[in-house]
C-alpha cells in the first residue's frame, strides 16, 4: 500500500476534524441538558444552538469560499484548478448545510409559527440557495474539458453566490414572518446571554470546525477524481496507440504526448 | 420524540453520514488512483507503449 503522492493527507485536517467532534460534544451537551429554557420559547429555543450556527456555514462561510475560489480562478493572474476544485467542494458541503437549515428551521417553525413551511423570503431564498448549488452540482457532472468545465463552473458558482446577499438582507428588505437579526440587532446588541450565549458561540465554532474537515476531505476527493481522470485518459490513449501500431505494422515512430497526440 | 431532539438528531445524523460517506468516496478514490498509477506505469513500460 503506497500513498497518493501528489495529494497526501494533511494531519493538521485530522485535528480539526477531532476538535470539530469534541466541541460538537460539548455543545450538544450544553445545548440539551445545561442551559434553561427560554422564558418564551421553552424548550424550543435549544433548537437554535444549532440552527443559525448551520445556516451562518451554508450562507457565508460555504458561499464565501465558493465564490472567492472562482474569481480567484476566473482572475488570469491567480487561476488554478486548486480555486476551482475549492469552490466545488465548498458548494457541495454547503449544499448539505443548506438542506439542514430548512431542516431545522422547519422543526423549530412548526411548533413557533404553526407551519412547516411558508412562502416567506428568507425561507424561499434560502431554498433557492439549495436549488442552485444542486445545479451547480448537476452542472459540475457534465462531461467537458477539465479548463472549461472549471470556468463554466466559476460562473455558475457567482450565480449561486447572488443568491447569498438576498438571503442575508430578505429579513430586511421584505416583511417576512421569519425573525430580523436575533443574537445582534442592527446596533450589534447582543440579545443573547448567559450560557445561552456561549452555548451558541460553541456551536459556531463546532460547525465551522466540522464545515473545514468535511471540505478538506471533499477537496481531496475532488484532487483523486481528477487525478484517476487523467490517469485512465491516459492508459486509454496508450491503449488506442498500440492498437493504431499494430494494425499498421509501426513498431516505435516518434515522441507522443497524451494531450498533442490524441488520434 | 420532541422537535428538538428530531432537530439534533437530522443535523448531527445528516452531517455523521455525509462525513462517513465522504471518506468512504476518499478511500475509494484513493484505490482507484493507485490502480490507475500501476496500470499507467505498466502501460507506459509496455512495447508501443507512450512514449
Amino acid at each position: 500500500m503506497t500513498p497518493v503522492p501528489s495529494a497526501p493527507r494533511p494531519r493538521w485536517l485530522s485535528a480539526i476534524g477531532l476538535a470539530g467532534l469534541l466541541t460538537m460534544a460539548v455543545t450538544v451537551w450544553l445545548g440539551l441538558w445545561i442551559t434553561p429554557p427560554d422564558v418564551v420559547q421553552g424548550n424550543l429555543a435549544r433548537l437554535l444552538y444549532i440552527h443559525p450556527p448551520i445556516a451562518t456555514v451554508a450562507l457565508y462561510w460555504a458561499g464565501g469560499v465558493a465564490a472567492a475560489g472562482s474569481l480567484l480562478y476566473l482572475w488570469p493572474r491567480t487561476r488554478s484548478f486548486f480555486w476551482d476544485r475549492l469552490a466545488a467542494s465548498a458548494v457541495e458541503v454547503g449544499a448539505v448545510f443548506s438542506a439542514l437549515t430548512l431542516v431545522t428551521g422547519s422543526l423549530w417553525g412548526r411548533p413557533v409559527w404553526g407551519v412547516w413551511w411558508t412562502w416567506d423570503a428568507r425561507l424561499t431564498s434560502t431554498a433557492l440557495l439549495l436549488l442552485l448549488e444542486l445545479g451547480y452540482m448537476a452542472l459540475r457532472r457534465v462531461p467537458a474539458d477539465a479548463a472549461i468545465r472549471a470556468r463554466r463552473c466559476a460562473v455558475a458558482a457567482l450565480l449561486v453566490a447572488i443568491d447569498v446577499p438576498i438571503v442575508h438582507f430578505s429579513v430586511d428588505w421584505w416583511q417576512t414572518l421569519h425573525q430580523g437579526g436575533t443574537i445582534l440587532d442592527p446596533g450589534f446588541h447582543l440579545h443573547v446571554h448567559g450560557s445561552m450565549l456561549w452555548t451558541l458561540l460553541l456551536g459556531f465554532i463546532a460547525f465551522t470546525l466540522i464545515f473545514v474537515w468535511l471540505l478538506g476531505v471533499r477537496y481531496r476527493v475532488e484532487v483523486l477524481q481528477d487525478q484517476v481522470g487523467d490517469q485512465e485518459l491516459e492508459v486509454s490513449l496508450a491503449e488506442r496507440w498500440r492498437e493504431g501500431d499494430e494494425l499498421t505494422g509501426v513498431g516505435g515512430s516518434g515522441p507522443r504526448s497524451s494531450d498533442g497526440g490524441a488520434p | 420524540m420532541s422537535y428538538v431532539d428530531a432537530g439534533y438528531a437530522s443535523a448531527l445524523g445528516a452531517l455523521f453520514v455525509y462525513g462517513i460517506g465522504l471518506v468512504l468516496r476518499r478511500r475509494r478514490w484513493e484505490r482507484a488512483a493507485r490502480a490507475a498509477e500501476a496500470t499507467d506505469g505498466a502501460a507506459a513500460t509496455a512495447p508501443g507503449g507512450p512514449r
